[in-house]
């Protein structure tokens, strides 16, 4: 097996780590936006019961929590394919710790914004639809592009619940070709692949955030 | 423009507020006549700017009422919101939506809380923009205008919602020295349309111009309210004359 | 099959027990990741061919799955004849792809020492290691400290990545009883939860002695 035939073996588990990812951001997106907003305006036991949800997501071990679900829900009645059970628990997970970037956006704006919407008349959900949540939002989009790779990353969790993802294939390959340096160099590689360029445009978001901040500064 | 009459008047009777045990505004009454142009003076501290924000709801308060044209201000949240609409706030920091054009700025609440349509709320907004002279900025963002035309767009913005009330909270102590003249003018030029003003500011100039009553604040009372004439040549307390002593010299 | 209250408890002990494990691998790849960090960081200073060497290798590192890097250690390094037992290869593993992480806080805490700090040093007749020592170290250990926790957090929470390599961490535990038992639900839903405790309760410890170090100097 030569390695080009390596290659094409890991890359053919592309489309299960992209199909995780696309259903994990169905569960963090959502995670992150309801979750951050709500630990941002609730009160008392609201803003408890919201921050235990988002502490038990982001403070578990996310290997352990993808085993537990799996294992675990079955024994309570409740089944699910291992690719929902997946893309549940990885969202879940980077949504845990996206919402903290979208609380952490909407603390740092200016407490004028919310008080100008309010004296311009408009409500509450108004204001943080149409005032806060855009800026906040693009302000903290470099950091959702970090989530976002940490997330394709941590897809490589699925192959050990059975998914064929690019990590499964590379242990595949390995089982009937003695190549570990072509064979783990090449799953480095194939992430690198697909990550960096991510990683690229989040630099470039960033440069153009900051150059908008310092135009806001230097006039 | 609306019909100014005596029953518009902003009616504040008995208001006090408390900051935890601090006591920050102290038994105010005050009425504010339709057409009437009102400066609040007074050292940093005083309360004057907690007052006007007590007026359009944001701040809460503890004792005595607000009433804006009739309508009491602050049990429920929806008339707090109506009552908003009847009052235009510059803020000291323009306050400005960053992420909107200067126009969006403008036309945000005419939209969403007017439901006008885009048509409808860009010549209005336009129509303010001009008077402020400002309409060829309208396409940019406010990280492009100087401090004294984006203040000069949150008036605009402000004028939008034809309101009965104009409430200045310290609108030129923001700015460079070189940017005040332009935002004054534009106050001055308002308050000879007749548009009903309460100002927090320190410009003594401004006030001895367009002012009808001057009124000094100091430790959360109203200590001192007269025509500017009679404010600034003979103020009747030691506070106001001390207070007066240093802002003009 | 039902979930085993009983049985789970009886599990607990085991897994409890590996805490020290879990904690030992942590610290270790902590301290690892931050000298193969501040190496880093110090060659990508020192410009020319190895600094950008070292900016790629660190682009890479961050754009690669830690398992990934597991799978890699463990089955390249004795390819080459470099035998190490698996609690050495994760360590390793971890040290590794966390670097990549703290090379970035290094520079960060770096950059955020005012450049007049050095040159205000040199004036009043310093040396130059003097100025390192006593003005510059000083300075990043400040920076660095709140960044630092928080990594270690992280690292913590990445140890159960170990199972994979069957390094008797809590993970490891409750799979060595799983397999032994053939019950999966109970020994994991015990791990999770006794390590989202350890998780939380070491990110408070962190946070406390992060108030502790910089409440007192702070500007």
């Amino acid at each position: 097996m030569s390695i080009f035939d390596i290659w094409l073996g890991i890359l053919q588990g592309l489309d299960v780590t992209a199909t995780v990812t696309g259903y994990g951001l169905l569960f963090a997106v959502p995670f992150a936006l309801i979750f951050g907003v709500a630990q941002y305006l609730a009160k008392g036991a609201v803003l408890f019961a919201v921050t235990c949800i988002i502490e038990f997501w982001r403070s578990s071990a996310v290997i352990i929590l993808l085993f537990v679900f799996y294992y675990a829900l079955p024994v309570v009645g409740l089944m699910l394919s291992a690719v929902t059970v997946s893309a549940m628990v990885l969202g879940l997970n980077i949504g845990g710790y996206a919402s903290q970037a979208v609380r952490a956006g909407l603390q740092s704006l200016d407490r004028g914004q919310k008080e100008a919407g309010q004296a311009l008349g408009l409500s509450r959900s108004m204001i943080l639809l149409l005032i806060e949540l855009p800026q906040a939002l693009v302000a903290m989009s470099p950091t959702f592009v970090n989530h976002f790779i940490q997330l394709v990353k941590a897809t490589a969790l699925v192959s050990l619940v059975t998914l064929t993802d690019m990590t499964f294939r590379a242990k595949e390959i390995a089982q009937i070709e003695y190549n570990p340096v072509g064979i783990y160099t090449s799953l480095l590689l194939a992430y690198f692949v697909v990550c960096y360029p991510i990683a690229i445009l989040g630099r470039l978001l960033e440069a153009r955030i900051s150059s908008g901040r310092e135009l806001a500064r230097g006039l | 423009m609306r019909e100014q009459s005596p029953d518009m008047a902003t009616e504040i009777s008995g208001l006090n507020k408390w900051y935890g045990s601090f006591h920050v505004l102290k038994d105010i009454d005050l009425t504010v006549a339709a057409g009437s142009r009102i400066v609040i003076c007074g050292p940093s501290g005083s309360g004057k700017s907690t007052l006007i924000r007590c007026i359009n709801g944001l701040e809460t308060y503890q004792g005595g009422s607000i009433a804006l044209g009739g309508v009491k201000l602050g049990d429920n949240a929806k008339e707090t919101t109506l009552a908003r609409r009847d009052t235009g706030m510059v803020f000291q920091s323009f306050n400005l939506f960053p992420h909107l054009t200067v126009l969006s700025n403008c036309t945000l609440a005419l939209r969403r809380v007017l439901k006008m349509s885009r048509r409808q709320a860009e010549d209005i907004a336009l129509h303010y923009l001009e008077k402020v002279r400002i309409p060829e900025q309208a396409k940019k963002y406010p990280a492009q205008l100087s401090g004294g035309q984006q203040q000069r767009v949150a008036i605009a913005r402000a004028l939008c919602l034809s309101p009965r009330l104009m409430l200045f909270d310290e609108p030129t102590s923001a700015l460079d020295p070189e940017m005040i003249k332009e935002v004054l003018d534009v106050m001055v030029s308002l308050a000879s349309e007749g548009m009903t003003m309460l100002c927090v500011t320190h410009e003594m100039g401004f006030a001895r111009e367009v002012a009808d009553q001057v009124i000094f604040m100091d430790q959360g009372r109203i200590v001192e309210q007269a025509r500017p004439d009679i404010f600034f040549g003979a103020p009747s307390h030691a506070r106001a004359q001390q207070f007066l002593e240093k802002i003009l010299h | 099959m039902g979930f085993d209250l009983s049985f789970a408890l009886s599990t607990v002990p085991t897994i409890l027990g590996a805490i020290g494990t879990t904690l030992l691998v942590a610290l270790i790849s902590c301290l690892g990741a931050a000298g193969i960090g501040f190496g880093f960081e110090m060659l990508r200073r020192s410009g020319g061919l190895s600094g950008y060497a070292v900016r790629f290798l660190i682009d890479f590192i961050r754009a690669t799955p830690v398992l990934a890097w597991l799978y890699f250690l463990y089955f390249v390094l004795p390819f080459y004849g470099i035998r190490l037992g698996a609690l050495t290869v994760g360590i390793l593993g971890l040290s590794v792809y966390f670097s990549g992480y703290l090379a970035e806080v290094f520079k960060a805490g770096i950059d955020a020492i005012p450049k007049g700090q050095s040159e205000a040093s040199r004036a009043v007749g310093l040396s130059r290691i003097d100025t390192i020592i006593f003005i510059i170290a000083p300075q990043m250990l400040r920076n660095i400290a709140a960044p630092l926790g928080n990594y270690f957090v992280s690292i913590l929470k990445a140890t159960p990545y170990l199972a994979v390599l069957a390094v008797p961490e809590m993970l490891g535990q409750a799979f060595d009883i799983a397999s032994d038992t053939y019950r999966y639900a109970e020994p994991l839903t015990v791990a999770g939860i006794l390590f989202l405790l350890l998780a939380l309760a070491i990110s408070q410890a962190v946070k406390r002695v992060e108030t502790r170090l910089l409440g007192s100097n702070r500007r």
